[in-house]
């Protein structure tokens, strides 16, 4: 459920022009710390290649 | 137009079936809801327009509510089209209104209505008088998904800006019925600014429209801004299709997805 949650957001951000990679939804266990720091620096390098939120930028303007 | 539904309630109402029906009066130039309790009384009904539903439009389901607080052991009629009788189905299921209590007197569209409102199905189950219209796709929703992402967030940007957070669009919605909105919510949409915290604001209101809008279009009516809140919910309801299954007020069985907690 919490995927099709994930999904239903993620097209709902593409139709109000938001990128929809900037939200992602991911099962880490507390006993998997190197797969949570995979997944945060991959996320973290996703979103610089996306670059700045366009909202934020309307917001500093 | 008409004579049907004013027969098939005054039937109603004499063999003291319901207490009243919920319909449209005409009266000095103006259409407005009325409950019509005396069979006598339905010479004034209105379907909305002159000869058919039109301009006029009220939640009626929304009075309903109130009259059957009010009134818990009678049985009311309500007039209701296509969307409206959606709405029903849905108020059912999330129990405002009870289903053993309402008797649903439809209308069905004609056309141009249907066309303007591109309505997936124009006409109610329970048809009493009018047509049975066919439903349209929606060139508005294909519009915008037509852009690219920056264009999309441009308009809606533009559209969002001229709202002036009336909460017109929720105090019209037959399907509004919370007693704490999270509208009101300020650690979720920040208050003391017009426009108002978007688009944050009509996305929350969008996400609470998933299995309860039934696509009346009251919300744009209501609205001073004409933001195109429709399309927006139309586009809502069309992802909840797809990816969930759901089509909001097509059965009385199937519960919302996301009201049920933890099912798949």
């Amino acid at each position: 459920m919490a995927n099709k949650r994930m999904t239903f957001l993620q097209k709902l951000m593409e139709f109000c022009g938001m990128n929809p990679e900037r939200v992602r939804l991911r099962w880490v266990t507390s006993a998997e710390a190197s797969e949570f720091v995979h997944e945060i620096s991959q996320f973290v390098e996703d979103i610089r290649k996306i670059g700045p939120n366009p909202l934020k930028t309307k917001e500093a303007a | 137009m008409g004579q049907k539904i004013r027969e098939y309630v005054q039937g109603l109402l004499s063999e003291g079936k319901i207490k009243g029906f919920l319909g449209l009066r005409q009266e000095h130039g103006h259409v407005m809801p009325h409950l019509f309790c005396d069979p006598g009384d339905l010479e004034h009904m209105s379907l909305g327009d002159k000869d058919g539903p039109g301009d006029a439009r009220y939640p009626l389901n929304q009075i309903l509510i109130r009259v059957a607080a009010v009134y818990p052991h009678d049985t009311f009629a309500v007039l209701v089209r296509g969307c409206d009788e959606r709405g029903l189905r849905e108020l059912f299921k999330w129990q405002q209104l009870n289903e053993e209590r309402v008797i649903p007197v439809g209308l069905g569209c004609p056309d141009e209505l249907a066309k303007a409102c591109e309505c997936e199905k124009p006409f109610p189950d329970c048809l009493i008088d009018g047509p049975q219209g066919e439903r349209a796709d929606s060139q508005k929703v294909a519009r915008i998904d037509g852009m690219d992402l920056e264009g999309r967030l441009a308009f809606w940007l533009a559209e969002f800006d001229r709202c002036i957070k009336c909460f017109g669009c929720r105090n019209v919605c037959p399907m509004c019925f919370c007693n704490e909105c999270s509208l009101e919510e300020e650690s979720l949409v920040g208050t003391g600014e017009i426009p108002p915290d978007n688009p944050a604001f009509h996305l929350t209101r969008a996400v609470h429209m998933v299995g309860r809008c039934i696509d009346c279009g009251l919300c744009e009516e209501a609205c001073p801004g004409d933001i195109p809140l429709r399309t927006l919910y139309k586009k809502v309801a069309e992802i909840v299709r797809e990816e969930l299954g759901y089509r909001t007020g097509y059965t009385v069985e199937e519960k919302s997805p996301f009201n049920i907690i933890g099912g798949s």
